[in-house]
């Protein structure tokens, strides 16, 4: 044949291979492409409770002015306009995965905590950003159920209970009185204005280690 | 599992290391090919070599079949991968003025330095071209800018633009790649033999 | 002519990438699970899918789950239930199971000691595909090694804040004749971070 004596054997033969591989691109079986992790590292991730920050956390963060949480509420409109938590951000679960909201979530630069009335959708929302290997994501223990009934409307300890239910309850009143809260034994304190210092419970506040994400897809 | 740093498998500080030994191995293979010639380079515009564009045009081949076939078994992303913003006019001219240099001198600006690095005094000379020319375009940045940074199209690839499918772009590349190889080699038998 | 002598490199440099295909080839593993669809889609699921409640349940198109850990299971557990601690849910056996369910059209219905425990597990394996799971909205608790379940209200809106704190404002005010005035919270200006538009990748595009 002509093609023999213009093309050296080795080039007909590297040229076949080119030519192979790339027809193999375009005729091996196209699966739908995994969005995000894959499953078996979701479950690890979802089952583990390392997500969860607890009311008094949150209080504490609060109080100190972290600049960097940035709370986030996945309830529906309405309820975000008639209560939710001072300082927060609404984004809807089913709007949650707008591209408008996508600058909230996926970012590195704060601690986003979702929450919701329990913490049903904010785990919801959760589990969903984790899959699409959005960082930094929290969801509040509990939810603003939780936090009324912890933060702003903490329960008296009665008097067998033991020392730690004491700090933590006058921690907790004072968080609440944070939050606008008054109680009647303010009165008789307001006079020499708030010299009352209350102990500050410390909440050991887990370091998380920065593990860069091995795997994924 | 891959891009490797952005993703955190190799640390982000290795970031320039791996860029050194990289370079390092790049600049090896150019000069062991005779890519520091500059007669060699020139060839491309005489007809009478045409090692650079098969070179390049293979690379470019190879490496994007082999990306994709990672991407379909999952050791990469595609989509993750960092694609130059492209100024499409800018590019354009750009291109034309770095060819006219590429003909005249006999380099690009790569294999320059590999012949720098071997002691070649035109591509010391050249090297301080590119220096005045750097210099010259910083000067009058103003003057350039609206080009420079006019018809701004984005991080795009030929892919999205045309929005084909990219596995049928990639053979149809690798045969147009597999038929430049053979008509250049058609006319570099056709042109006189030049030694060097 | 030189250049012929380094073709024996090329036909070298061939061999290896092609060895290199074919190990690629061969050490590829199909990945076990596979997402049946993706997060938008969920999402629509999952807000469409509330949970059942426990007088909805019916005992004959539904399987119950237990999610909880064998040991609290064997202390109590909802009557007919089986147990498939969460973790466990992607094991091959499970697989199997749960596929199976899903041919004879029986729902799948997945309890924890409160709904959100369930939340991982049923999500998964929602997005698997297995459309047919539910959770149960009720909560466990053991009294004196009895398994109690209530049933319970899920995203229950609770009490205002805002208006328990002007109650408690005024319940002070009254109370007294100098009239205080709440504090005003110090608020942190709030973060609006600026939307960047993305890039818009066709389908194409990884992950």
């Amino acid at each position: 044949m002509k093609t023999k004596k213009l093309i050296a054997p080795r080039y007909l033969f590297l040229s076949a291979i080119l030519i192979i591989l790339a027809g193999g691109l375009v005729l091996i079986p196209k699966f739908e492409k995994h969005e995000g992790i894959s499953p078996e590292l979701l479950l690890s991730n979802a089952i583990s409770p390392e997500r969860y920050i607890s009311t008094d956390e949150l209080a504490d963060r609060y109080i100190s002015r972290d600049p960097t949480i940035l709370l986030i509420d996945v309830r529906d409109e309405s309820s975000f306009n008639e209560n939710t938590l001072p300082n927060s951000v609404n984004i809807p679960l089913n709007k949650l995965l707008d591209e408008n909201f996508d600058a909230y979530l996926n970012q590195t630069a704060y601690d986003v905590i979702l929450f919701s009335n329990d913490s049903f959708k904010a785990n919801q929302a959760w589990i969903l950003c984790n899959r699409l290997g959005y960082k930094n994501l929290h969801v509040l223990k509990g939810g603003i159920n939780e936090w009324f009934s912890t933060i702003i409307n903490p329960k008296e300890p009665t008097e067998n209970m033991p020392k730690t239910a004491f700090e933590l309850y006058s921690f907790r009143k004072a968080a609440s009185m944070y939050f606008g809260v008054m109680y009647e034994d303010q009165l008789k304190i307001a006079v020499p204005k708030k010299t009352k210092t209350t102990p500050k419970l410390v909440i050991p506040i887990k370091k998380k280690k920065k593990i860069p994400t091995e795997g994924g897809c | 599992m891959g891009p490797l740093i952005p993703n955190g498998v190799i640390p982000y500080e290795w970031n320039n290391i791996l860029a050194i030994l990289i370079g390092i191995a790049f600049g090896f293979v150019l000069e062991s090919s005779g890519f520091s010639s500059s007669r060699k380079l020139a060839g491309v515009f005489y007809g009478y070599d045409f090692a650079v564009l098969k070179v390049f045009f293979t690379a470019a081949v190879v490496a994007s079949i082999g990306l994709y076939y990672m991407d379909y078994l999952g050791y990469i992303s595609v989509g993750e991968l960092y694609v130059q913003p492209t100024y499409l006019w800018g590019a354009i001219i750009g291109g034309a003025v770095m060819g006219v240099g590429f003909v005249a001198a006999g380099f690009c600006p790569g294999t320059a330095i590999t012949s720098v690095a071997i002691g070649k005094i035109d591509a010391m000379v050249y090297i301080v071209g590119i220096m005045i020319g750097v210099f010259i375009f910083s000067e009058f940045y103003t003057l350039f800018q609206p080009l420079y940074e006019g018809s701004y199209l984005g991080n795009i690839t030929v892919v999205d633009y045309f929005g084909v499918n990219p596995y049928i772009f990639i053979f149809c590349l690798t045969i147009v790649a597999l038929l430049a190889f053979f008509f250049t080699d058609m006319i570099r038998k056709k042109v006189k033999k030049v030694f060097y | 002519m030189k250049e012929l002598e380094k073709t024996k490199n090329i036909s070298i440099a061939a061999v290896i990438t092609i060895l290199l295909v074919i190990i690629a080839l061969l050490a590829y593993k199909k990945p076990k699970h596979l997402y049946a669809i993706n997060t938008k889609q969920a999402l629509k699921q999952i807000v469409e899918n509330p949970p059942i409640q426990l007088n909805n349940y019916n005992p004959k198109t539904a399987i119950l789950i237990d999610i909880r850990n064998q040991y609290e299971y064997e202390k109590g557990h909802i009557e007919n239930a089986i147990n498939i601690h969460s973790s466990d849910i992607l094991d091959d056996a499970n697989s199997i199971f749960f596929k199976k369910l899903k041919e004879d059209n029986k729902s799948i219905v997945l309890y924890g000691n409160e709904p959100s425990e369930a939340i991982s597990a049923s999500m998964i394996l929602h997005q698997l595909g297995y459309s047919n799971v539910k959770i149960l909205a009720v909560n466990n608790s053991l009294n004196q090694d009895k398994l109690i379940t209530t049933p319970v209200e899920i995203e229950k809106k609770g009490e205002n804040i805002n208006q328990f704190i002007k109650a408690s404002i005024k319940k002070v005010n009254e109370l007294s004749d100098v009239q205080i005035k709440p504090k005003p919270i110090k608020v942190i200006p709030k973060k609006v971070i600026p939307i960047k538009k993305k890039k818009k990748m066709p389908t194409e595009g990884g992950c």
